[in-house]
């Protein structure tokens, strides 16, 4: 998966002045479309994620009817393999997913974020030596790594985050360093610098700010790949046993051979909940990304022509 | 006698997204005759490049256009795309703005002065590559770097090719959209004078569209002056120079750093323009403008005749010709 | 010379990843094999049976002399016998990896062709309903986990379409007699339809959204606008100037893509039971057979390079601004 998708959620249309100035995360956040799509996506599911304890009372993995049993009144989404409530079941699944998710974005967004910084600011030495060390972890596939990894270290909620977060962390780390490196060059660092400020200053002062905003777009979109590897991960059987996800209702449902009982309930809403998340993620952050590094075009080819408008006479002040 | 080109009450608006529309371009008339040298000068977003593009059409889709632009007579606007397109090139070509783009990055520079040749049947196969090489001496490039690639040419060698690029079709119009923005001082000097040397020998029109007064004033024989999407004054460098009728002009003028005359500050021109996305009332100068008075915030002034061939739309020639009547 | 230059840059950039992988593959299973002895539970697993076992393994020698030994094998294609079939690891990843192949690469030309069919039809007719169609439709699949994906495409179409859903092929072929080469060849493709569909969907995503905006991108170039200055239709300079440019970043993403191909087509072996390499990983999880494992993995790490380096070699080749 890439970070090369661009301008997918970017606004369509023509600013005919001068390229369109970066805008702020709020300014973007709030006034996009798309933005606000994926943004309320994900709150939503937040949210469900957030009042989760009050909603459930009890275990949600309690058998409390036949075993794929149909949706029904008092069940909307039916029962899974074990003849548990799949609504339950699915907001227990909120939960961890989106913790999964936003943890193991975090520590992506920690190493990226401070591999990217150290080498785009120090440079020279510095920074081939971690690009290349980026440059063989990125050649390593990363879900096989995930699976052996998984294994090796066993198969807790914390290891995953952690495996997952050291997997992903490669493409933060290069954008992060293009950044730095053209935030560098910009008059007000090397003025600071030329008054006299250490580098750690110059680093936490005047590169992180200008950083942050693309690292925190870029960290959403962590999110979507993270909550994504998770299912990946437990669908292979590798994952927490003791907890529920989204991924591990799909596994469960796998396994239980919910396709022979025909038992879509089982099967299309844990799945249904991941596109959506990722969706939205993708959609927000990528608007973000849009807006924080704006290359906004004309197309100058198009199937439409411009129009012609018959003369209307002297235009004088409307 | 028909001038060569003419655009006659042009407009062009765009559709913004939100719905609003920026009128870029409210209602220019202007003139062309064959050999002549004119300059469209303005700030930047005074809607002058695309005043340019209009003429040959190339707007985008979210663009409308009303008015004419004739040549030879012929309204070329009449259909929109359907009839401009067959004049691009063959009639009126184009060196753009930051020409260091205008070359596709992939393909040899040889290869993409050809293609307008076979496009339109100007030649064809060895014909075609040996028409390219002579281009390319005239221009001053060695015809070896045919086969060289848009990278491996300084800005200046670039934009020396995109003119000849311009001149693969023998057109009888070039406009030239900022020339020389973003080269050295020595190799703008080079580009203005081979563009001079090139209208001479091959009888070309010369539009030239820039913010920057002292090319018009070495190329050009006469100028328009643009402001906000409209045309403020226009008339032969001299008039324009020596006897402005215009405040704008004048500040314009005024404006470049004379560095013979020590001590004197650089003049500019506090503010800015007005937004082209709503109407504008009275005159568009009018908030920057030192000579400002009652008409002019309410009353739009019109394009007037002040002199031999010299128009200019300001309130204050009223005033002159009240006081000389 | 340039070209030689960069293409031996390159090469020796692959051959030094290549040691590096095998380097890493090595002490990830090491660790894991020793660790994989140590909790073994079973009856006869004393502490005899253990140490008889790491004796197998050669986990009884020092660090160096295993890395020699690994090395030494590999150079002679020996990677280690399975343990659980007790047959070389070679021998047991060869059919699987010929049955993984062309199923990949059913579903990886699949997405390529409609990802860039897609791409630039939504490019080219920007923000029109076809625009609007080929952006969700790429999000959408983008989206998707590939297994469950994989699990709709059974819940729903496999039944509809009459197509397997399971295995390579049909048992009950060559029952009565000897099948023909054409029906093997068609039984075989009936098996390989759907997983390639899912893959071929899951990856459309990504490319038809990549290749949009590479196009939008080339779309906005000045040298566009140049080329229909110049008389260009919108067809040909779609294609000459828009393309052909585009193409760069697209073969780009195609080699960064792998690894996802990889995970995906694991999952999606898994849903489909297709034997191929991708659910010899799988099982061999589940069985702890740790040298397939790391037979399978180094394999596919390998291939993941090789794909890089042809990506980096073409990509030289269509980019004359390309330099060492």
């Amino acid at each position: 998966m890439s970070a090369a998708i661009q301008g997918t959620a970017a606004a369509e249309g023509v600013d005919v002045s001068a390229a369109r100035r970066p805008g702020s995360i709020r300014s973007v956040a709030f006034h996009e479309p798309t933005a606000i799509a994926g943004l309320a996506i994900i709150g939503i599911f937040v949210l469900i994620a957030l009042l989760s304890p009050f909603l459930l009372p009890g275990d949600p993995k309690e058998k409390v009817g036949p075993i794929f049993e149909h949706p029904s009144a008092s069940h909307p989404l039916g029962l899974d393999g074990g003849g548990a409530d799949m609504v339950k079941l699915l907001i227990a699944g909120t939960r961890v997913s989106l913790l999964v998710g936003f943890c193991a974005a975090l520590v992506s967004a920690l190493i990226g974020g401070t591999v990217g910084l150290f080498s785009g600011f120090y440079g020279g030495k510095t920074d081939i030596a971690l690009m290349r060390m980026t440059d063989y972890v990125i050649v390593i596939p990363d879900i096989p790594l995930m699976i052996v990894a998984a294994a090796l270290f066993g198969r807790s909620l914390t290891n995953i985050i952690i495996i997952i977060g050291i997997i992903y962390w490669t493409t933060t780390a290069r954008l992060i360093r293009a950044q730095v490196k053209s935030v560098r060059e910009r008059v007000y660092v090397k003025r600071a610098r030329a008054l006299g400020a250490g580098n750690r200053r110059l680093i936490f002062k005047h590169v992180l700010p200008q950083v942050a905003p693309l690292l925190i777009a870029n960290t959403v979109l962590l999110v979507a790949y993270a909550i994504f590897a998770e299912t990946f991960i437990t669908f292979l059987g590798l994952g927490d046993p003791s907890v529920i996800s989204w991924g591990r209702l799909i596994e469960n449902a796998f396994t239980d051979d919910a396709i022979l009982n025909n038992a879509w309930w089982a099967i299309v809403p844990p799945g249904l909940c991941v596109t959506l998340v990722v969706l939205g993620a993708t959609l927000f952050g990528q608007s973000l990304e849009d807006a924080l590094n704006p290359r906004l075009r004309v197309g100058h080819l198009s199937v439409r022509r411009f129009k012609v408008r018959p003369l209307r006479g002297k235009l004088d002040s409307e | 006698m028909t001038p060569l080109l003419e655009a006659e009450d042009l407009n062009v608006w765009f559709e913004l997204p939100g719905g609003s529309e920026l009128h870029a371009v409210r209602g220019i008339s202007f003139e062309l005759e064959p050999g002549e040298r004119f300059g469209l000068v303005g700030e930047s977003g005074c809607g002058k490049t695309t005043a340019m593009l209009t003429i040959m059409g190339l707007l985008p889709p979210n663009a409308s256009v009303a008015g004419e632009v004739r040549l030879n007579g012929e309204n070329i606007l009449a259909r929109g795309e359907e009839s401009v397109s067959p004049h691009r090139w063959n009639d009126i070509a184009m060196v753009f703005q930051g020409a260091m783009n205008a070359f596709n990055p992939v393909q040899t520079v040889g290869a993409q002065i050809e293609e307008p040749m076979h496009l339109h049947g100007i030649a064809e196969g060895k014909m075609a590559r040996r028409h390219v090489e002579e281009l390319l001496e005239r221009v001053g490039i060695s015809k070896d770097r045919a086969a060289r690639y848009p990278h491996e040419f300084s800005g200046g060698m670039r934009q020396r090719a995109a003119i000849a690029m311009a001149l693969a079709c023998e057109p009888k119009i070039l406009l030239a959209d900022e020339p020389t923005t973003a080269l050295d001082v020595m190799v703008q000097a080079q580009i203005l004078e081979l563009l001079a040397s090139l209208a001479n020998d091959f009888d070309l029109a010369l539009m030239l569209v820039t913010h920057d007064l002292p090319i018009v004033a070495q190329v050009c024989d006469r100028a328009a002056v643009m402001y906000a999407g409209e045309i403020a004054e226009a008339g032969t460098i001299d008039a324009l120079y020596h006897t402005p009728r215009h405040p704008y002009t004048r500040l314009l003028f005024a404006a470049i750093p004379d560095l013979h005359a020590g001590g004197e500050r650089v003049a500019s021109i506090p503010g800015a323009p007005p937004r082209l996305d709503r109407p504008i009332v009275g005159c568009p100068f009018q908030p920057r403008c030192d000579k400002a008075f009652e008409p002019c915030p309410t009353v739009t002034p019109r394009l007037k005749r002040v002199g031999e061939a010299h128009d200019a739309a300001c309130h204050l020639n009223d005033l002159v010709r009240e006081a000389t009547a | 010379m340039r070209s030689f230059d960069f293409v031996a840059k390159r090469v020796l950039f692959a051959a030094l990843t290549v040691f590096v992988a095998i380097t890493l593959n090595f002490v990830l299973f090491r660790t894991l094999s020793g660790d994989a002895v140590s909790a073994l539970r079973c009856r006869q697993c004393t502490a005899q049976f253990k140490a008889y076992q790491r004796e197998q393994l050669g986990l009884d020698k020092s660090k160096w002399e295993q890395y020699t030994i690994y090395l030494q094998g590999l150079a002679h294609g020996d990677m280690g016998k399975s343990l659980r079939s007790e047959r070389p690891v070679t021998e047991e990843l060869w059919q699987p990896l010929k049955n993984t192949m062309p199923m990949v690469a059913l579903g990886t030309l699949f997405s390529i062709v409609f990802g860039i069919l897609i791409g630039v039809i939504s490019a080219w007719r920007r923000a029109t309903w076809a625009d609007r169609t080929g952006l969700w439709s790429g999000l959408a699949f983008y989206s998707m986990p590939p297994q469950w994906l994989g699990l709709l495409i059974v819940l729903f179409v496999a039944g509809a379409l009459g197509l397997p859903t399971a295995g390579i092929k049909d048992p009950t072929l060559g029952i009565l007699g000897d099948a023909s080469t054409w029906e093997v060849f068609v039984d075989r493709m009936r098996h390989m339809i759907l997983p390639a569909l899912t893959l071929g969907l899951v990856l459309y995503g990504e490319y038809a959204l990549v290749v949009r905006s590479a196009m939008l991108e080339t779309l906005g170039e000045d040298y566009v606008l140049t080329a229909r200055a110049k008389g260009l239709t919108n067809w040909a300079t779609v294609w000459r100037h828009g393309l052909r440019n585009a193409l760069l970043p697209i073969v780009t993403l195609v080699a960064l893509s792998l690894g996802f191909i990889i995970g995906g087509s694991i999952t999606i072996e898994y849903v489909f039971s297709y034997p191929g390499i991708g659910l010899q990983v799988v099982e061999a999880i589940d069985q702890r057979d740790y040298p397939l494992l790391q037979g399978a993995f180094l394999l596919l790490t390998l291939s993941v390079i090789l794909a890089n380096l042809v990506a980096d070699l073409l990509y030289f080749k269509l980019d004359p601004r390309v330099s060492s």
